[in-house]
């Protein structure tokens, strides 16, 4: 099955420590709009803020986007960023951000091109929808 | 009949601040300063949601969270934790001791608790 994105389209540039708080209010919008519930909104939020702060805690700035994603009848929430601050980490400090990360979402990859991208994909399944 | 929220925040200042947020959505506030006495309150008069603190004398808003949906006299009661604490290990801590959701105190905490209080069925 081939994943394909959807809206909504969301993006946050994190340059300093003020822009985690808005990236943690952006990811609950995003998931808001998909139908998640309030709980994984603050989880979602979590996820995008730890994302954030490894960004900044790495030296670096950097663009965190927020789409829907969809794959078959499946719709969830994918994180994206360019990670060229990746290489400046250490491989213990690459997979303690990876487990981190792993605790919130479904889905953690770090894909090694240039630039490398870490993505994360947080899956909209029936116990996490908002209850009409 | 309005709806009534027990507020569990060791802050008097931040204790009204929330209270007026409530109140001006038409909820009802009771306030308990910590979190045994947090507890009592909800077992002796449950409310229709607890919000939370998290930082509190005795007893943490984690502990209350779970003894909460513990008993049975409260375990069905949303709560909503809003906290300083804004960690990613903070907020894991927090869900997954049945918070149903977990709002830091920052420039959006109010917009986050007021769409929460509706997803949750409490204002309309």
């Amino acid at each position: 099955m081939t994943r394909m994105n959807m809206p909504p389209v969301l993006s946050v540039d994190i340059e300093d420590t003020m822009d985690i708080m808005i990236a943690r209010d952006t990811a609950r919008r995003a998931a808001g709009l998909l139908g998640f519930s309030t709980s994984c909104k603050a989880q979602l939020a979590a996820a995008v803020a730890a994302l954030a702060e490894v960004i900044l805690k790495a030296g670096a700035e950097g663009t965190i986007h927020m789409n829907g994603v969809r794959n078959g009848s499946k719709i969830g929430l994918q994180i994206s960023c360019e990670a060229g601050w990746l290489h400046a980490m250490s491989s213990h400090a690459v997979e303690e951000m990876h487990g981190k990360l792993s605790k919130m979402v479904d889905e953690v990859e770090v894909v090694d091109q240039n630039p490398p991208t870490v993505s994360l994909v947080f899956w909209l399944l029936p116990p996490r929808q908002v209850k009409e | 009949m309005a709806l009534e929220v027990l507020l569990v925040e060791d802050s008097k200042t931040q204790a009204h601040q929330i209270r007026e947020t409530l109140e001006s959505v038409g909820l009802v506030v009771r306030v308990a300063y910590d979190g045994p006495d947090g507890i009592r309150e909800a077992v002796n008069a449950p409310p229709a949601l607890v919000v939370l603190d998290v930082k509190l004398p005795t007893m943490d808003g984690y502990q209350v969270c779970r003894r909460l949906k513990m008993h049975p006299a409260t375990r069905n009661i949303p709560i909503i934790m809003l906290t300083e604490k804004t960690s990613a290990e903070a907020t894991m801590t927090g869900l997954n001791a049945g918070a149903d959701d977990y709002i830091p105190k920052d420039i959006f905490a109010t917009e986050h608790l007021i769409t929460s209080l509706q997803e949750l069925g409490l204002l309309e």
